[in-house]
């Protein structure tokens, strides 16, 4: 009934939400339909979209091969982008969060999906101005798909901490690395997917939720990580949007050589205590980057999160080589031994700067910046 | 009785603190009234509540009065003109610049249509019809920010509206400066004053809003990034460049437009934050629109309405076809372009200020020129609000709630 459409083996795609600011105070400001119409019929990869807010747009990619057509891809994207907003006066960036914009100014882009999902979370909605990076990965079929969204879901806390850009909420340092997850959180259908074994077990699942009038379709479902049937992927959207491409196209191709390293890994399966640990590793991950301390299901040791991100990410860096990424492996572990993620690196410009509209113009260079 | 001296005599002497603050209180229920009442934008309210207690109403408040809180008024001027200033951003036009050539073009053909109208149609003098012209083609900012703001409105259409309204303030200013020279040929005769009174008025205005603007900065980065400070710091610099600029004889217009251009385009450290005048600006705004109100002369549209009708006709044609001309280069679809010259239809405070600037130097021709421009602002102080309104929502760039 919930047909899993095979696809590619390891192929990747890249969503990733930005920030629309006006350059004068460098608050988000209304301009997504005006930039659309702007890119307009110019020719570039993938796909340039409106989201939930007239403050936000969505860069999409192809179906990549691997690291640097995705990068490729996003840095066309950002061209043309970049060049329609100069005209338009309009800043672009990444970032988790908008530091200091407040969630009540926001107007929702006008379609009847987002108007419906407006009118059913009320505020919420609207504080759902945050800005995510969603990896896709393509998987062969739905009982593969099920076991690397388990097998994934231990590395949740890597991504968060290695994608984070939101310390800064409302006007405030949050005193997390991470805060955009705090507002996911508050959705009903948030969190990780039930531990079900394969795919004949999620249809079950998915076939209740429909019954019971929860759902309609893998739309609604909020979590970490979720299977995307018409796609033939699964889908990870823990991380921040990066301040930058590059760090964007490198966290996909982390995701790339971990999924291949699980998918082959036959003597691993998945097993409950992975979601006992779960919501604390990733609260801890979410506050504390890469200063966390994260509690291993299998061995029960208390282990310091970047310890083990930079153990992973040198064991990936073979597999990585074999599919084009060992450049970005390699900049994510130089990033993840310096322990430098874009909060800290926001919370610098801060402190150099001086104001939260600073940070902003900050981060707009920086999506700029080559 | 000497013993109830403490008593105050009878009828009472009132005091300017006493006016000031009927026209504040009047302003402010006069813009809530028609609000509701009407659904018109609060400034028209403040406009017609100045109306209603001035001369040229009740009468409640007098012309000596009026002359007494014209410094009030200068002051609040100063306030919209700095906050104009700010928008005027230079690197923007360079991104952009026939966005630089649609506020030129829109400036240009309002002015010249207003001058050709007024010249053959209604025999005006040539210098008389050309100063008319000038003012026309500048745009109110008082209006453009504070109905923007009321609106909360955002986005391309309010963006590049109050950008034109710098560029055609500056243009209208440039305009003024050259022709008032040929005024004084006309009128008094003597070439070295037509040459040196513009040098004066340019060079002096822009000397005096640098040094302001750096002094500013300077202040702005000793206080450091502090929103209640450097309000207080870009007040005193507000204060300061108006009396000084009316102290120097030179322009209060381009000297605050200027300032404000220059803090925001040359401040590289961002060492002013952007200073929002959020409510305590408000003030500033009922005063100035009280005042103006109050300056109307309802007489005028009865003796001078055709021309004045003319004259606010021509004008939109002008502003429309100027930046209809450029949307296609300008990159802006066709609707947004027709709202974006509705949008820039009003005129109230700075062109009134025009008027007696230039009529206080050559009274000669005070008459015709105040008659038909000042005319055209009790018929735009009505519809101007109205069309920015208008405009701004039919782009969609309105707040849904207003604020």
């Amino acid at each position: 009934m919930l047909e899993f459409k095979r696809s590619e083996p390891l192929t990747l795609g890249v969503e990733l939400e930005l920030q629309l600011v006006n350059t004068r105070d460098y608050n988000l400001t209304r301009g997504a339909s005006d930039l659309l119409a702007a890119v307009g019929k110019r020719k570039h990869p993938g796909e340039i979209k409106p989201e939930i807010t007239e403050s936000m747009i969505e860069l999409c990619t192809s179906i990549c091969g691997g690291y640097a057509q995705v990068r490729t891809e996003l840095e066309a994207m950002r061209q043309v982008v970049g060049d329609a907003a100069a005209k338009l006066n309009l800043g672009v960036a990444g970032g988790g969060t908008h530091p200091f914009q407040k969630w009540s100014e926001r107007r929702i882009y006008d379609t009847p999906r987002f108007r419906r999902v407006s009118e059913l979370y009320g505020y919420l909605a609207k504080q759902f101005t945050v800005f995510g990076q969603h990896i896709h990965i393509g998987v062969r079929a739905g009982d593969e798909a099920v076991r690397l969204t388990h097998g994934l879901a231990r590395y949740v806390p890597h991504f968060i901490a290695l994608s984070a850009s939101s310390p800064f909420s409302l006007g405030a340092d949050t005193e997390f690395d991470s805060s955009r997850l705090n507002v996911v959180n508050a959705f009903p259908l948030a969190g990780f997917m039930p531990f079900v074994r394969d795919w004949e077990e999620f249809e079950i699942y998915f076939g209740e939720m429909r019954v019971f009038g929860i759902v309609e379709s893998m739309k609604d479902f909020y979590w970490d990580i979720r299977p995307k049937p018409e796609y033939g992927t699964i889908e990870i959207r823990v991380c921040d949007t990066p301040l930058t491409v590059a760090r964007a196209a490198e966290l996909a191709a982390y995701a790339q050589a971990l999924a291949a390293t699980l998918r082959d890994d036959l003597a691993w399966s998945p097993y409950p205590s992975l979601y006992q640990v779960y919501s604390y590793n990733r609260f801890q991950a979410c506050r504390f980057g890469f200063g966390a301390t994260v509690v291993d299901p299998l061995t029960r040791e208390h282990v310091p999160l970047g310890d083990e991100i930079v153990a992973t990410l040198t064991r990936c860096l073979p597999r990585a080589e074999r599919l084009g990424g060992a450049e970005a492996v390699a900049a994510l572990l130089k990033a993840a031994t310096a322990r430098a993620n874009d909060a800290r690196a926001l919370r610098e410009l801060l402190e150099k700067r001086g104001s939260l509209a600073d940070v902003v113009r900050g981060a707009c260079e920086a999506w700029t910046a080559t | 009785m000497d013993e109830l001296t403490f008593l105050p005599r009878w009828p009472l002497v009132a005091n300017q603190m006493i006016w000031v603050g009927i026209l504040l209180a009047g302003g402010i229920a006069g813009g809530e009234l028609v609000q509701r009442a009407l659904r018109l934008p609060r400034i028209t309210g403040y406009a017609a509540a100045g109306l209603a207690l001035g001369p040229g109403g009740l009468a409640l408040i007098g012309q000596p009065l009026l002359d007494e809180l014209t410094v009030f008024a200068d002051l609040a001027l100063g306030l919209v003109l700095f906050e104009l200033g700010q928008r005027l951003d230079l690197a923007w036009l360079r991104r952009s610049p026939s966005l630089a050539l649609m506020g030129a073009a829109e400036a240009l053909a309002a002015g010249v249509l207003v001058f050709l109208v007024l010249g053959y149609y209604f025999d005006q003098a040539p210098l008389v019809a050309a100063v008319a012209g000038a003012i026309a083609m500048s745009t109110s900012p008082a209006v453009l920010i504070r109905v923007a703001a009321d609106l909360r409105a955002e986005g391309q259409v309010t963006e590049r509206a109050l950008i034109l309204t710098a560029i055609n303030g500056v243009i209208a200013f440039l305009a003024l400066a050259v022709l008032i020279p040929w005024l004084h040929l006309e009128y008094r005769g003597g070439w070295l004053t037509m040459l040196t009174h513009p040098l004066y008025l340019i060079a002096g205005s822009l000397v005096l809003a640098a040094a302001a603007a750096q002094a500013t900065l300077k202040l702005a980065h000793l206080v450091g990034k502090h929103a209640g400070r450097q309000f207080i710091v870009v007040i005193a610099a507000i204060v300061l460049t108006v009396g000084a600029a009316v102290a120097l004889k030179l322009s209060v217009l381009l000297a605050l437009l200027a300032m404000g251009a220059m803090v925001r385009n040359a401040d590289r450290a961002r060492d002013l934050i952007v200073v929002d005048f959020g409510d305590a600006g408000q003030l500033f705004y009922v005063i100035l629109f009280v005042i103006t109100g109050a300056r109307l002369d309802l007489g005028l549209v009865a003796s001078a309405g055709a021309a004045g009708l003319a004259f606010v006709v021509v004008r939109f044609v002008g502003k429309a076809a100027g930046v209809l001309a450029l949307a296609p280069l300008a990159g802006l679809r066709l609707r947004q372009a027709g709202l974006l010259g509705l949008a820039l239809t009003p005129m109230s405070g700075l062109a009134v200020v025009l008027v007696h600037q230039t009529a206080t130097l050559y009274p000669e021709i005070r008459g015709a020129v105040a008659s038909v421009v000042l005319a055209a602002v009790v018929i735009l102080e009505l519809v101007g609000p109205i069309a920015t309104q208008l405009a701004l929502q039919g782009a969609g760039e309105a707040a849904a709630g207003r604020g």
